[in-house]
């Protein structure tokens, strides 16, 4: 096939914060794919399971000239400045969390993680989320679980994983019939699917036929710098290399991305 | 014994060697870890075939498509279905949740009689034999009492063949008491009833507009067909339709509008009127007023008197200066907004306050689809569109025996239809006047898809309204608040279980009926309601036995759907897709057969006056809506309230959005403690602050403080409709009470 | 007394009675740390203050902080069996015992704090060989097998266990090979110590911890390694001095304190500057390529202000950095103690700020600061190595004989 893109895969995100509503339906998609479980108290945010969470950024001016604009964070599935040195995986000491060369997904091994949490502290995006607490579903409720994702015990770390299971399912649907590449359509996330604004755009960073590629135009030999004068990603100066890009029309909300606080912001934007 | 260096250094080494070989330490560590990978009480979701079913929601009015992935006999995740007119694959937080109000606690498992006193959650076990029995007896004792028309029926809404069902049983039993619960619905029939003639409702072809004027509507919070809308938006911003909202609020649809006009709250109806003054002084009216239009300009009535036209009315009276006074936006941007407006090719005002259930004016609907008239946005793409009432539901009227006849008769409680409000159909906002107003009490209430001890303004009134019915049967499938205040509970199976149609998504603009069909075998003793409803009518028997020739309610729905059953089932939906309304005379049944303007509707500027003395209540709270919660009947299951800020509710406490000057004078720090005073109640609070909302102005979520439900849910916050009281529009009778006074003080 | 066949001879100690109460008193606190360690098993960790933004508990703090504590020993063994300042081998075995005591709590602390403590060992057999934590691990378990070696040869030289044979030349084998695991020590010390300094500053997402690297290691590695060096003699001098005040007699020579505190001294005076000098890379250098403004960590919270800077470097390190390199001040015993109290202070507040602070400061520009307060169970948890501490202390002063000028200095009245 003319246009099949082999080689390795960077799987990524877009996400267009001009369209993003702040609905939270990539939010509740998310905790009802992966089998995300809830608590009858889920108010204290700083300890509330969201693989998928929803920020509300404000431009700090006074009525009438207020704006809002959302942001949904799932993983970044930081590469780091080289593949692979991620600022999780870097540091977790028993490779409970892993990143794949052949998906660029940052993975979580749920049955190894001893939860010892050093991930979470080094992760920057808050990211990811200890279990606090027993996963406890109302009797009855387990019968809505998925087994394509294990529950987690608790003590242990979770976060988003771009939904593995599907790139699986989708892999082994493919295998099937014959194939070793998955059509764009193929593989899609949980929230992209779900999100009536269409404001997620999901796909192979590295596949210049992916709306994820057109959208963004990374540029590879600079640790995936976007090329679109709209798009940015969160805290790129950290040199997490994210994968999870956003676009906007507005330059506070671009601005919102990254410190530039010892800086002229005239420089601000992306670089 | 003598220990030289070499012993003791292969005794070490051999004590490391030993420990390392035997089997124990490893076998123990490598067991514990096992054993932390596989607690029991962690559950391991049995895996069994996949397989996709196809549904419709009925979970709010948006009747979105759905996809339900099943796993055996489970179901595991709800998608949205792909190229489904309304949502095309998209769904919200309430469907995606759903699985949650399928298999979760607050579901209501059998038949129950209330034991103890009402409200006290003391309930027994019955069959379904003895609730069907229960129910008929009820209403057969009332009938032969000649009380037929006390007896009431509250539903959420008035469209398809269940609540056809339920009217059915009303009238032939001898009852004009069909209420279906409040929403901007109301406004928008009776402006399209006053202005075109038609029993019909708003549809609005969101897709082919190119400007978006809106009054208020919470375009991307639950307005219309919550995701149908939420993709419009999405188009919007990709055909570069300007959207601009008039909302003293910055609320999300603010946010992502184009222009965010801050408005005095309350004041909508004059600017409206003022931009109709600009686009007339300008003369850029379409031909549409001229052609199809009555009342544009002054006229003689048949009895010879001069009436005023809406021109002359609105030249003179709205001035860009005067509206910019009772507004607070500038003359200018009245001028600007007005020439846009006009100035666009396919422009389209829209009202209804947030997701469309908080009260409009009716004077402010009328100015709003007058603004369309102008524009000659009327039945053409991309304006608003009168869609018909769905009409497959063509049974034949069922026969009267003269009971019935004499409690039809016998008018409705809430004066709907007769002279004092000619054009409202339902006003449920009367009901919690039992006393002074009503023309009788009830004896009787059934409720189903409504929750009207939650959802109507002034919680405590309407409370006080159902002790004084000594009867109230719910077909809920939870214990919403209204079920748990009920005698007799008949639980209807959750939509995932039931078959049913799912007509007319709110606001779309063409018809179109989407069908629920059971995705999951029924997991409890539940019944669905078009069955209880078949049993009940036999039981009572007679004509009202015989006004139900169905066997069940499957049959009931298949002969109804008649031709269009195949396709239904086999998409999931039927629509007409090529349906456009007449912007000419055939779409106008006026007795002049055009488009008319209501004189007495637009002769004065009369605002809704607010309930409170501004001397005592200085400020004003108003509701919003908010896709994280469900407003609806249906409470928020756990997932939605897991995304919802802690700003709107944390722990227990609920939050009012305040100022920050306003804050400042009531010396009241963020997140601090408040007490929120209203005519109707008071209850605590915690501030919000924050920059969007107008100073003076307080803003409290829809869809918190439930009584009922579960923990995940209950005592959450508060219920702001407590602390709304109905306020009357004197045009229509229906409630216009957008807001209520209030005071906050220091906890 | 009914133990005096256990007390080494020729040393004085306290009524059985006395050391029972001091030991019932400790025991309790250590009951109620053991308490809370189990419901922090049981119940798991939502019992703690901590959060998905806080992932690092007040036990965290205290683990690297009796590290660093613990750090004279391996400096005092290193001075004393490998550089061969012999005088030391009179505080040695004190150093020893702080630092076994120090060791073993870290070792328990990580086990409550870790989610799963059944899968603890998976850091050894799945180890990620990148991950400073894992470094800590192996460098950590080795090196406390090092302490045990060290501290085993003191337990044999109990008047009643050194009576058999077997112990008695068991002991002195031990002894023969001590510079070997002394060097062992104070090798994998330097690695740990540093490895737990490389915790937060290879968290290039936290700008806050991040520093710059020298080869694979950052900053922080060298830095935790030099003041665990420095503090760690200023500590076993602290509690040396403390012994003696409780015992009401010296036990150590001035001169063997007095050769401690003067390395110490000019430990902490080198690390002092290195410390400052990384301070201001950080802030003019690190921190503005990474968009932040050094005042961003030190502003709009409740808590974490200038003063935690000043605190730390200045009164926690160039004051008793100064006293201690000057004779005649730190050969008074006040300003001695002071010096080597505030030094201790300071290693601990800079642990406390490379792991605490580390978490509080917002990195996203949307994000706020988070202040994490310890529940009661971490509070005990963190008390109970203490109180083992104390009690391990008071057993072994009682019974073997730490200190090798005691009998020297305290002779006993044939009267008492
Ligand atoms: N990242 C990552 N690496 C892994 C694993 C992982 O999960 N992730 N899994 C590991 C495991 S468990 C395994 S078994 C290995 C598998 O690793 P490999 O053995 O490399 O397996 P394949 O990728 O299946 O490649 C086998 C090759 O054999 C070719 N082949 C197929 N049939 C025949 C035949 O009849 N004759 C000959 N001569 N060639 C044939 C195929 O075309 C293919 O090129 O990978 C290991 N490596
Ligand atoms: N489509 C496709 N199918 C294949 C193959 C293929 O190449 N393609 N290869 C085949 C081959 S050769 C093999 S060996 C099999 C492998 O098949 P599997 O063993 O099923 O596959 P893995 O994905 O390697 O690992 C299984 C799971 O173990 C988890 N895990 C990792 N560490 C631990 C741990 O310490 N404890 C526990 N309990 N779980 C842990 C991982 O997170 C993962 O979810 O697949 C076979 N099937
Ligand atoms: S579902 Fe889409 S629109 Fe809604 S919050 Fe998520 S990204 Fe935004
Ligand atoms: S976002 Fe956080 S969890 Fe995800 S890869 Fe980056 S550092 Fe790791
Ligand atoms: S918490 Fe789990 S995933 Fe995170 S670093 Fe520790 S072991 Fe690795
Ligand atoms: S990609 Fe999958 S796992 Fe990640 S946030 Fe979206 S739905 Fe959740
Ligand atoms: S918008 Fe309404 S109909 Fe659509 S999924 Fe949500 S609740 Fe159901």
């Amino acid at each position: 096939m003319k246009n099949e893109h082999h080689g390795a895969k960077k799987y990524g995100m877009v996400i267009d914060l001009d369209k993003c509503t702040g609905c939270g339906a990539c939010m509740v998609a998310c905790m009802s794919e992966n089998n995300v479980p809830f608590k009858k108290d889920e108010t204290d945010k700083l300890r509330s399971i969201t693989w998928m969470r929803v920020y509300k950024l404000t431009n700090g001016k006074a009525f009438p000239d207020t704006e809002i604009c959302y942001l949904p964070r799932p993983c970044m599935h930081c590469a780091g400045q080289h593949e692979g040195h991620s600022p999780c995986v870097s540091v977790c000491p028993a490779t409970a969390t892993d990143y794949s060369s052949e998906t660029g997904i940052v993975s979580q091994i749920y049955t190894r993680c001893f939860g010892c949490r050093y991930c979470m502290a080094a992760c920057p995006y808050h990211a990811r989320y200890f279990n606090w607490w027993d996963p406890v579903w109302p009797k009855g409720m387990e019968e809505y679980l998925s087994p394509n994702v294990s529950p987690r015990m608790r003590g242990i770390v979770e976060k988003c994983s771009f939904c593995y299971h599907r790139y699986q399912l989708a892999m082994d649907k493919a295998y099937v019939s014959g194939r070793r590449e998955l059509k764009e359509h193929e593989y899609q996330t949980a929230c992209t699917q779900a999100c009536p604004a269409d404001a997620i755009t999901f796909g192979d960073l590295n596949n210049p036929h992916h709306k994820v590629h057109k959208l963004v135009n990374p540029d590879n030999a600079h640790h995936g710098r976007p090329q679109n004068s709209n798009a940015f990603r969160l805290l790129e100066k950290l040199g997490t290399n994210p994968k999870v890009y956003y676009l906007s029309s507005r330059e506070w909300v671009r601005k919102s991305g990254d410190n530039y606080q010892a800086e002229d912001r005239k420089s601000a934007g992306h670089h | 014994m003598k220990i030289d260096r070499r012993c003791f250094l292969s005794l070490g080494m051999g004590l490391s060697a030993g420990a390392v070989l035997t089997p124990l330490p490893w076998k123990l560590a490598d067991d514990s870890s096992i054993w932390s990978q596989n607690w029991e009480w962690t559950p391991v979701p049995k895996d069994d075939v996949a397989s996709y079913e196809k549904t419709a929601c009925s979970l709010c009015p948006g009747g979105c498509g759905l996809l339900v992935r099943k796993v055996g006999n489970r179901a595991v995740k709800v998608e949205g279905m792909p190229r489904h007119p309304v949502n095309n694959g998209g769904v919200c937080t309430l469907g995606l949740s759903s699985l949650q109000l399928l298999y979760g606690p607050t579901r209501i498992k059998t038949p129950l009689k209330r034991i103890g006193n009402r409200g006290d959650g003391k309930w027994e076990k019955i069959s379904w034999r003895a609730a069907i029995e229960a129910v008929a007896k009820k209403l057969g004792d009332h009938r032969k009492k000649g009380e037929s028309h006390m007896v009431a029926a509250i539903m959420g809404s008035d469209r398809g063949t269940v609540p056809q069902l339920m009217a059915r049983l009303l009238t032939a039993y001898g009852s004009p008491n069909f209420f279906r619960m409040p929403s901007a619905q109301d406004a928008y029939e009776s402006t399209l009833y006053l202005m075109h003639g038609v029993q019909a409702m708003a549809g609005f072809d969101v897709d082919n507009t190119d400007y978006v004027l809106s009054f208020g509507s919470g375009l991307i919070e639950g307005w219309g067909a919550p995701v149908h809308m939420l993709q419009a938006n999405s188009r919007w911003k990709a055909t570069g339709t300007k959207v601009v909202q008039v909302e003293p609020r910055l609320s999300n649809t603010a946010a992502k509008s184009d222009e965010w006009v801050a408005i005095i709250p309350g004041t909508e109806a004059a600017l409206a009127l003022g931009l109709a003054h600009v686009i007339l002084k300008e003369n850029k009216q379409c031909d549409f007023v001229s052609n199809a239009a009555f009342g544009f300009d002054d006229w003689v009535d048949e009895n010879g008197q001069q009436k005023k036209g809406f021109k002359q009315i609105v030249m003179a009276s709205y001035s860009p200066e005067k509206v910019a006074t009772i507004t607070g936006i500038a003359a200018e941007k009245i001028v600007r907004l007005a020439k846009e407006f006009a100035g666009a090719k396919r422009p389209l005002a829209v009202a209804g306050r947030g997701s469309g259930n908080t009260p409009v004016g009716f004077q402010e609907m009328m100015a709003v689809h007058a603004l369309n008239a102008l524009v000659g946005s009327i039945n053409r793409p991309g304006g608003i569109w009168t869609v018909p009432e769905p009409d497959y539901v063509k049974w034949p009227a069922p026969e009267m025996d003269q009971i019935a006849a004499k409690g039809i008769q016998q008018g409705r409680l809430d004066g709907a239809g007769s002279s004092n409000a000619p054009y409202a159909r339902f006003l449920l906002n009367r009901l919690s006047q039992a006393d002074t107003k009503n023309k009788y009490s009830l004896k009787a209430l059934l409720v189903s898809g409504a929750n009207p001890l939650y959802s109507l303004p002034d919680t405590k009134a309407v409370q006080k309204a159902f002790d004084g019915i000594p009867f109230i049967a719910s077909f809920s499938s939870y214990f919403d608040e209204t079920t748990q205040y009920a005698d007799i509970i008949l639980p209807n199976h959750v939509f995932l279980e039931r078959l049913e149609d799912v007509p007319a998504p709110r606001g779309f603009h063409k018809p179109m009926i989407g069908l629920s069909q059971p995705v999951v075998s029924s997991k409890y003793d539940t019944r669905h309601i078009g069955d209880a409803l078949i049993a009940i009518a036999r039981k009572i028997g007679g004509t009202v036995s015989s006004a139900f020739p169905w066997n069940n309610y499957e049959t009931c729905l298949r002969t109804t759907l008649a031709d269009k059953w195949p396709m239904m089932v086999k998409n999931g939906f039927w629509w007409n897709q090529s349906y456009l309304p007449s912007n000419n005379g055939a779409g106008f049944h006026t007795p002049s057969g055009k488009f008319e303007f209501s004189e007495t509707v637009f002769s004065t500027y009369q605002p809704v006056a607010l309930e409170g003395d501004e001397s005592a209540y200085p400020l004003v709270l108003v509701p919003y809506d908010h896709m994280r919660l469900s407003s609806g009947y249906v409470g928020s299951p756990p997932f939605m309230m897991k995304t919802v800020s802690d700003k709107i509710v944390k722990g227990n406490d609920g939050f009012v959005e305040i100022n920050p000057e306003t804050a400042k004078k009531l010396k009241l720090a963020d997140g601090q403690s408040a007490v929120l005073t209203t005519p109707k109640g008071s209850v605590n609070v915690r501030v919000n602050v924050f920059d969007g909302i107008r100073p003076g102005l307080l803003a409290m979520s829809r869809g918190l403080g439930h009584t009922a439900y579960d923990d995940y849910l209950a005592g959450k916050g508060v219920n702001v409709h407590s602390l709304m009281g109905p306020v009357e529009d004197p045009l229509s009778g229906l409630d216009a009470a957008w807001g209520i006074r209030a005071k906050l003080t220091k906890a | 007394m009914i133990d005096s066949a256990l007390i080494p001879e020729g040393v004085k100690r306290c009524p059985f009675w006395q050391f029972l109460l001091a030991l019932a008193v400790t025991g309790a606190v250590l009951l109620w740390g053991v308490y809370a360690l189990l419901l922090c098993w049981f119940k798991g960790l939502n019992i703690t203050g901590m959060n998905d933004y806080y992932g690092f508990a007040l036990w965290i703090w205290a683990d690297l902080a009796v590290i660093a504590l613990g750090g004279g020993a391996f400096f005092t063994g290193l001075l004393k069996y490998v550089i061969g300042k012999d005088e030391l081998k009179n505080i040695i075995n004190y150093a020893v015992l702080i630092g076994f005591i120090c060791y073993s709590s870290a070792l328990l602390i990580l086990a409550i704090d870790i989610g799963q403590p059944a899968r603890n060992w998976f850091i050894f057999w799945h180890a990620n060989v990148h991950s400073m934590l894992t470094e800590v691990a192996f460098c950590l378990s080795c090196y406390f097998g090092v302490l045990c070696v060290e501290y085993i040869p003191l337990i044999l030289e109990n008047r009643q266990i050194d009576k058999v044979p077997f112990f008695h030349n068991l002991s002195h084998n031990f002894h023969e090979i001590m510079a070997v695991f002394a060097a062992t020590g104070a090798f994998l010390s330097f690695f740990h110590q540093g490895s737990l300094g490389g915790v937060a500053g290879v968290l290039f997402g936290r700008p806050f911890g991040f520093r710059e690297h020298i080869l694979i290691w950052p900053f922080t590695f060298f830095l935790f390694t030099w003041s665990a060096a420095a503090c760690g003699p200023c500590f076993t001098i602290l509690i040396t001095k403390l012994t003696e005040k409780i015992s009401g007699k010296q036990l150590v020579k001035p001169n063997v304190i007095h050769l401690l505190a003067k390395i110490a001294g000019w430990m902490l005076t080198t690390y002092i500057i290195a410390k400052i000098a990384d301070t201001i890379y950080w802030a003019f250098f690190t921190l503005p390529d990474q968009g932040f403004n050094v005042m961003h960590f030190y502003s709009n919270n409740a808590f974490y202000g200038p003063w935690i800077l000043f605190t730390e470097l200045i009164i926690c390190g160039v004051i008793p950095a100064f006293i201690l390199i000057t004779r005649p001040l730190r050969e008074r015993p006040a300003l001695l103690v002071t010096a080597v109290l505030l030094a201790s202070i300071g290693v601990c507040l800079n642990r406390w700020v490379m792991v605490l602070q580390v978490m509080a400061p917002p990195v996203m520009t949307f994000d706020s600061w988070v202040l994490y307060v310890p529940t009661w169970p971490e509070v005990a948890t963190t008390i109970l190595p203490v109180a083992y501490g104390v009690i391990l202390v008071l057993i072994s002063f009682r019974y073997l004989p730490i200190f090798p000028q005691e009998k020297e200095l305290n002779p006993i009245d044939s009267g008492a």
